[in-house]
This record gives structure tokens, C-alpha cells and sequence, in this order.
């Protein structure tokens, strides 16, 4: 089984659009998997028309300091919590977590052992659906003010993983979150091919640079999608020669159509309802194959 | 001299406009007023690019990363055990290896080794710039790549300015999208937030996340619709009816938007204006 990972550093840029497309039209040769682990804001299963999900399990992957009445005699854990996240109530002259700040490190447990309890807090929702395109696909959410974003992601992967497994899948499409930090790392992690959406504007392209460093970091082989190509011509020429430079490949160009957001509005890949784009993706499934046969490696 | 109105720029959902909106807010403001404009999007940051300011580096951000004498270690691997992040492998026997990319900088390991054979030193996380363009001043944060905890940069760039905070008349923050740590560390300690969104399926899905963690924040939220032209705007009404929310400007795609967003000029129209009033109130 191959893993396919779709990110993009900037937002809003087509990552879960595209990799809708792209599970929608792989699906129709091969066998897949389909991972939503963009946990901040999943919404991967909606361009599917997939509005309410089954299997919702309810998981835990970060822990939160709890105080307790012998916690009395440690006010020296207010200075050593390195995220500030515990003060000093002088009413109830006991210190007190502020559970948006805390990591759960157990820094103060150490410090004070009788007075505070490390506890597991359920942080997110795993959620499963079957998509009418013939694929399942698993969902991870965190809860609103929960924390550990990355862990969460993994255990997401794990879930999409042991699916395709059973299901004898051949590929697992992930869709990662923007940004280059701990979910992106945690998607980037394992992946057979990596898939770096962009757009021609200067934000965006500095996003791509940003996070091509990341997936550099983990040796993985990647190409490169820009979307709205046709929005600014003479900035997708400046995307071409980066990636001419540094050798890497441009899977495609994909221009805007007011379809994408007729798609989205109907809750369906936009190959699904556009011919033009059908034969596109098409298209970008075979280069990806043939990227992914053709991996270098790297010793 | 009248109070420093804080406000935070999010929405969810990535490219609805949230710098584009931070940047436009900053700069009318800016034409009779002190304005701080935090872009504390430290994975991908921008807002310099919408300005055409140009940056210069203020410091570095260094976070705590713990040394091993392996001289005094016992190799006991109790520092490995009590990791929250599991930033150092140990095997038995043998040295323990540290991760710095993972390391938070908690100093648990510190504490619990029975031999002090672990010292503080700092670790380069992340890097604060500054640029001005008039009465406007740009605070750009930028992890760097590689590490994995945001917020930690995000709070180094709002503590940056905080002496000077009483010199600005508003303070403007650009978050990262989606809803996690380096999102809520932007947004803890504002006045009020303005959630930017879009009306398609996946904007709604959003917006009622972010609404839901401003909620819990306690942070009083306004939406603002961006390309209200496009989709169906009913989705997004019904969102801010039921969280009680109010729209409070909707403004349509153009072309004119999107060229000033890949030419680095911030945009100037009536919802902006209409904002702005709503803010001053």
C-alpha cells in the first residue's frame, strides 16, 4: 500500500478540493483509503457528501494537570510551569491550571506529587464514513480548546492504515492540515509520495517553500500542484523555475472554473461533475503512479 | 488617552481572507490612528507580503533544551520515562538520544535526574521581525521549520511588544487557521475576535468550530462574510443565528481584491469602513 499525503502550508489554496478529486478518481482504478487529517477543521467527508459520519469514538491522546488540596504546599509549581499555565489563588491559597495553557507535561506532578494528578482528557473524535464513490474514509476532530493537534493526527493515520489494510486498499490519500507545524509533521511522517498544493500568489508560494523544507527533512518524494494557475501567469512561471531548479516535478497546472465552487456547494469532487477536470485528474493519477514507481532512493 | 482595542483575525478555515483582512483593517486604521498588526501565523506568515513592508529581524526565539553530561549519566532512562513529547529515546545500556525538533522545553528531564547530569541551554525556535510603513508597525513571527510546536513562537511574538502596547491605540492579530494550540494562543487575551469566512459547505463547517472555541474562550466574536457572492449565504446566516452571532460585513469577490492580494497592497472599500465604525463603537 502506497501512502499519498496532499498539503500546502497556506490555507485555502485547494488542498481538500484537490484531494477529493484525487480519491474520486483513483477510486475508479484501484483500491483506496481516504484520511481526513486536517483534525483542526475536518471537512474532507462534506466534499463527499458525506454529512454526518458513523462509528464516532471518542479518543484521548493529551493528558492535563488536575490540582488537589494537598497541592497547598507547592507554590513553587507556579514558576516552574515553562507555559505559565498555573497561577496562585490566594483565596483558596492553592495553585490553579488554566487548561487552555497547560500541556500536560507533569513538570508540576514531579514538583508536587500528592497535590496534582496527570489525567488523560478526551481531546478528540474518530469518525468513519462510507462514501457512495465505493471508499471508506476516516475522520479525526479535536474538540474545541483541546490541545495535541499531532497526536491526534497519528492516531488518525493509524485507523486509515489498519482500514486499507484489512481492505487489501492499494493506496491511502491523505489530507493534511496548512501549516508546517505538529499535524503537518505528523501526516508528512511515513508517506510514500507527498503532494504540495499552491496557488500563484506570493504568500502561497512562500507557504510551499516553507513547508517543502519539512518534507525535506524526512527524505520523502514530492511534486507539485499549482492550482488557480491562471489567475496570475507570470507568478506560475516563477513556481516553474523553482521547481526547475531544484529539480522537482509540476504535476499539474489546474486553472479556476466557477465549477470548483458549484462542486463544493453540491458537496462533490469536482471531477465528478466537470468532464474537463475528470480527464485532469486523470491525467495527474497516471504522473503520480509513475512518480511513485519511478521513486528515487535516497541512501 | 483612550483605551488599546485588541483584536484577533481568525476564522477556522484556511485562505477565507483572514490576512487580507488583517492587513486592509491595519492600514485604514492607520491613517489616524497607532496601529500593531501581530501576524502570528508563525508557520506560514504573510502579512508583510500584503503590505510590501519590508522586515528586519528583532531576535531570535529561543526556547529551554536540555544537555547531557554523559560523564555523570547512570543511564536509569528516568529522563526518557518522563517526556512528555518523547524527545529522548533511551535503550538500555546505552546513552540517551535527544530529539531536539520535539523538545518543548518543559525541563522535566532535568528534574527527575538523579544525577544532575542535565543542564539548560536554549534552542533557536523560531525568529521575530519588525517593519513599519507610517503610523503602521508589523510584528511578523516565524517558527522555524522543522519544530513542531507553534504556539510557543506565537507567544514569544505577542509578549515582544507588550511594554509598548500602551502606545498603540489598536492592536491587530492575524492568526494561522484551523483551531488549535498556535490559534488559541493568538487569540487568548483579545477583546474581540472577527471570524472571517466564506459561504460554501466548508466555511460553515468552520466557522461553527472556531465560534464554538471563541465560546469557550469567552471571547466575544463578529463574522465578517468574505466572497459573499459566491455560494449560499444562508448557511452561514443560520450559524450566526443559532451561536448568536452578528455578521457584520459582507464583502463580494472582485477581481480588483485579487490582484491587490498578489501585488502586496492592502484593499480599501466600504465594509472595510463599515468595520472600522463597528470597532469604534
Amino acid at each position: 500500500m502506497k501512502t499519498i499525503t496532499i498539503l500546502s502550508g497556506k490555507g485555502g489554496v485547494g488542498k481538500s478540493s484537490i484531494s477529493a478529486s484525487l480519491a474520486f478518481s483513483l477510486a475508479q482504478e484501484s483500491k483506496i483509503v481516504a484520511a481526513d487529517c486536517d483534525v483542526d477543521a475536518a471537512n474532507l467527508a462534506l466534499l463527499f457528501g458525506l454529512k454526518k459520519l458513523r462509528k464516532n469514538e471518542r479518543i484521548s491522546t493529551n493528558s492535563k494537570a488536575f490540582v488537589n488540596k494537598n497541592a497547598k504546599e507547592c507554590k513553587n509549581i507556579v514558576k516552574n510551569c515553562a507555559f505559565s499555565a498555573i497561577s496562585w489563588n490566594k483565596k483558596k491559597q492553592l495553585p490553579e491550571i488554566n487548561e487552555f495553557l497547560c500541556e500536560g507535561c507533569g513538570v508540576c506532578k514531579i514538583l508536587c506529587p500528592k497535590g496534582i494528578e496527570i489525567r488523560k482528557v478526551e481531546n478528540a473524535i474518530i469518525g468513519e464514513g462510507q462514501t457512495k464513490y465505493g471508499f471508506p474514509i476516516i475522520s479525526g476532530q479535536l474538540e474545541m480548546g483541546e490541545s495535541g493537534s499531532g497526536k491526534v493526527v497519528t492516531v488518525v493515520k493509524e485507523r486509515a492504515r489498519q482500514k486499507a489494510e484489512r481492505q487489501k486498499a492499494e493506496y491511502l490519500i491523505i489530507d493534511s492540515a496548512p501549516g508546517i507545524g505538529c499535524p503537518v509533521i505528523a501526516s508528512v511522517r511515513g508517506s510514500d509520495y507527498i503532494l504540495a498544493v499552491t496557488e500563484p500568489t506570493p504568500t502561497a508560494f512562500r507557504a510551499l517553500q516553507r513547508v517543502l523544507e519539512v518534507v525535506e527533512h524526512f527524505n520523502i518524494s514530492y511534486g507539485i500542484i499549482i492550482n488557480k494557475s491562471d489567475l496570475n501567469r507570470s507568478f506560475v512561471k516563477k513556481i516553474e523555475e523553482f521547481a526547475k531548479n531544484k529539480n522537482i516535478s509540476i504535476i499539474a497546472k489546474i486553472p479556476f472554473s466557477k465549477s470548483f465552487v458549484e462542486a463544493m456547494i453540491k458537496m462533490k469532487p469536482i471531477a465528478e461533475i466537470n468532464p474537463n477536470y475528470q480527464k485532469m485528474f486523470k491525467s495527474i493519477i497516471s504522473q503520480i503512479k509513475l512518480e511513485i514507481k519511478n521513486k528515487k532512493t535516497i541512501y | 488617552m483612550s483605551k488599546i482595542i485588541k483584536i484577533a483575525i481568525t476564522g477556522g478555515k484556511g485562505g477565507t481572507g483572514k490576512s487580507t483582512l488583517s492587513t486592509s483593517l491595519a492600514s485604514a486604521l492607520a491613517r489616524d490612528k497607532k496601529v500593531l498588526l501581530i501576524d502570528a501565523d508563525v508557520d506560514c506568515p504573510g502579512d508583510d507580503l500584503l503590505l510590501s513592508i519590508k522586515l528586519k529581524k528583532a531576535k531570535d526565539v529561543k526556547n529551554m533544551m536540555p544537555v547531557f553530561d554523559f560523564k555523570k549519566c547512570l543511564r536509569c532512562g528516568k529522563c526518557a520515562t518522563v517526556c512528555p513529547e518523547k524527545a529522548i529515546v533511551f535503550v538500555k545500556g546505552k546513552n540517551p538520544v535527544f530529539i531536539p525538533e520535539q523538545c518543548i522545553g518543559c525541563r522535566a528531564c532535568k528534574l527527575v535526574c538523579p544525577t544532575k547530569a542535565i543542564t539548560e541551554s536554549e534552542q533557536i525556535i523560531g525568529e521575530i521581525f519588525i517593519g513599519q510603513k507610517d503610523n503602521l508597525t508589523l510584528l511578523s513571527g516565524k517558527m522555524k521549520t522543522g519544530i513542531e510546536e507553534s504556539s510557543l513562537v506565537v507567544n514569544a511574538v505577542k509578549k515582544f511588544y507588550f511594554k509598548q502596547e500602551k502606545d498603540f491605540d489598536y492592536i491587530i492579530i492575524d492568526t494561522a487557521a484551523g483551531t488549535h494550540c498556535p490559534v488559541i494562543a493568538a487569540i487568548s487575551g483579545v477583546d474581540q475576535s472577527l471570524a472571517v469566512t466564506e459561504p460554501t459547505p466548508l466555511g460553515a463547517h468552520d466557522l461553527n468550530l472556531i465560534l464554538s472555541l471563541t465560546k469557550r474562550l469567552k471571547i466575544k466574536t463578529q463574522i465578517v462574510i468574505n466572497r459573499s457572492n459566491i455560494g449560499s449565504k444562508s448557511v452561514i446566516e443560520k450559524i450566526a443565528q443559532k451561536n448568536k452571532v452578528k455578521i457584520i460585513a459582507e464583502i463580494p469577490y472582485s477581481q480588483e481584491i485579487e490582484k491587490k492580494y498578489c501585488t502586496g497592497q492592502p484593499i480599501e472599500n466600504k465594509e472595510i469602513e463599515k468595520i472600522i465604525n463597528q470597532l469604534k463603537k
